[in-house]
């Protein structure tokens, strides 16, 4: 009776949404419901403001649903970096070097994100090594992917 | 458009302290629930990991927080049940100990004043030991009084302290829930600082009650490993006893420093020398504990400059007595921290627009077929 507290339970519909995700796509069920504990909400409407260029960066971003343009002032005119699809991750850079975000963020329609905050990340290295480094894989390899679109068009590559 | 890094201004300096205040005399008239809630807190810090390396281990919250719970609770049921007859055979002739121990601080007393007296004619002129002995034992006299009233208040709290486990086990159950349920009541123009506010109260209130776990028992084993060396009976105990006291700034220590010179005096009697060592062994424990493990354990959590500490120690004692020392520093840590991100907020006007604009675009949003 005691060992089925540690059986594994079926995935929930929430959790399987979570694994599809690029960033968790290589954690298991356990780890997903760490994690999940972790993420939070939030609706946005359009045209409102995720983060500015400049501000802080405390937390990471997911697209669930809707989309997300990535917009930056050059030569004073607010120009359209690139726009961020479902299953998309954005700030990632600032969640890495605690650096101040280096483009602004606007919902281009109504969208729901996932927010997984720097700190519950920098915690999750302390108290589970294991799903950090997973973790720190996924936004690696987002890294590469963005630095390997610099060759491609480099005006759109630097946006986070 | 950065964050204002800036440290919070004098305005800000002054409503942290006022609310501080309001919050001490608050809460000091409602102890039954606020000391049980402290004691949950320091449980909940202590048993937090433990439902975490369940919970990585494939276990549910709620399962963790639950087994967690219960193994603490069949721990200290065994330990108590345990120590139980001990106790009771000590309760039994309780009134008649402190009576001894109390004619023990009083015949070191006498004895260190004579002494005073033989050296000092000004002294002996004054008649300062009989002065003082008759004073004392006048005050002895009350004291046994007291004891009953002082007991039965003891057995009228302990209903409320069992409330510190029932709280302490929501707290490792629903605390992320709840984390997340005041994130979700914040706007989204606010919502990263909120997380980072949050953040910062956890870890002022983890740091602060995990180092003063780590004091207790640096004390503990301290103050033990002075007495068991001097061949002070309950060394562990005594040391334990006091490193608790010492929870309670200045008063506490008094307190502990009493207690083991009590001790001391009335096991061995014909050693005056014994007491005078415990007093030594306390000032020097106390000196290591300000100086030494103070900065290593709570000192590292509350970041606050050593006179403000120091002064609002002070404070709180004059607005809330006892109590108002034992809770201004955990107390002024987290107003600190939410005054100082409230003035951050209220004060970035980038913010405080992105707010205006959002709000302004939900209204359009909830209108939209309205318009005539």
């Amino acid at each position: 009776m005691v060992l089925g507290l540690f059986r594994p339970k079926p995935v929930s519909p929430r959790l399987e949404r979570l694994h599809s995700l690029f960033l968790f796509v290589n954690l298991t069920p356990a780890e997903l419901a760490i994690v999940d504990a972790l993420l939070h909400e939030r609706d946005y409407l359009a045209d409102e403001v995720i983060f500015d260029e400049g501000e802080d960066g405390q937390a990471i971003y997911i697209v669930l649903e809707g989309k997300v343009s990535i917009r930056r002032d050059i030569d004073g005119k607010p120009m359209v970096l690139a726009e961020m699809e479902p299953g998309a991750v954005f700030g990632d850079v600032a969640l890495l070097n605690n650096a101040p975000r280096l483009a602004q963020a606007r919902a281009a329609g109504p969208c729901r994100l996932a927010v997984f905050f720097r700190e519950d990340f920098m915690s999750l290295l302390d108290t589970h090594a294991r799903i950090a480094s997973k973790i720190s894989l996924q936004i690696a390899r987002t890294l590469a992917n963005r630095l390997r679109d610099v060759r491609i068009a480099p005006q759109t590559s630097q946006h986070l | 458009m950065n964050a204002n890094h800036q440290g919070p201004g004098p305005v800000v300096w002054a409503g942290i302290i006022a609310v501080t205040c309001l919050l001490l005399f608050a809460l000091q008239k409602m102890l039954w629930l606020v000391v049980p809630f402290l004691l949950a807190l320091i449980l909940y810090y202590m048993l937090r990991p433990l439902v975490q390396g369940l919970v990585f281990r494939g276990m549910g919250r709620d399962g963790a927080s639950s087994a967690v719970m219960l193994g603490f609770l069949a721990l200290t049921g065994a330990a108590f049940a345990l120590m139980l007859p001990r106790l009771a055979a000590q309760l039994a002739d309780g009134e008649s100990m402190v009576e001894r121990y109390m004619k023990g601080g009083l015949n070191l007393l006498e004895r260190s004043l004579r002494l005073l007296e033989a050296k000092w004619a000004l002294l002996a002129n004054a008649q300062i030991a009989d002065t003082m002995v008759h004073r004392l034992n006048n005050m002895g006299g009350h004291f046994t009084e007291h004891i009953e009233p002082l007991a039965m208040g003891i057995a009228a709290w302990m209903p409320s302290l069992l409330l510190a486990p029932f709280l302490a086990f929501f707290f490792l159950r629903d605390g992320g829930r709840f984390k997340r349920f005041l994130g979700n009541a914040v706007p989204n123009a606010f919502f990263e600082r909120t997380l980072y506010l949050l953040h910062d109260v956890d870890r002022t209130a983890r740091a602060y009650f995990q180092g003063l776990i780590e004091l207790t028992v640096l004390d503990t084993f301290t103050l033990a490993a002075g007495l068991w060396l001097m061949g002070v009976p309950g060394a562990l105990a005594l040391g334990f006893i006091c490193a608790v006291l010492a929870w309670i700034p200045y008063i506490g220590s008094i307190l502990g420093g009493l207690l083991v010179v009590l001790v001391a005096a009335t096991d061995f009697p014909d050693t005056p020398a014994m007491a005078y060592w415990a007093i030594t062994l306390f000032i020097f424990v106390r000196l290591l504990d300000d100086f030494f493990y103070m900065p290593l354990t709570i000192g590292k959590s509350l970041h606050m400059h050593p006179l403000v500490t120091v002064i609002m120690i002070f404070v709180g004692g004059a607005v809330a007595g006892v109590p108002g020392l034992m809770l201004v520093l955990p107390v002024l840590g987290v107003v600190m921290v939410i005054g100082a991100t409230i003035g951050q907020i209220v004060t970035d006007p980038r913010l405080m627009a992105r707010h205006r604009h959002a709000r302004l675009l939900r209204r359009q949003q909830a209108s939209v077929d309205l318009t005539p």
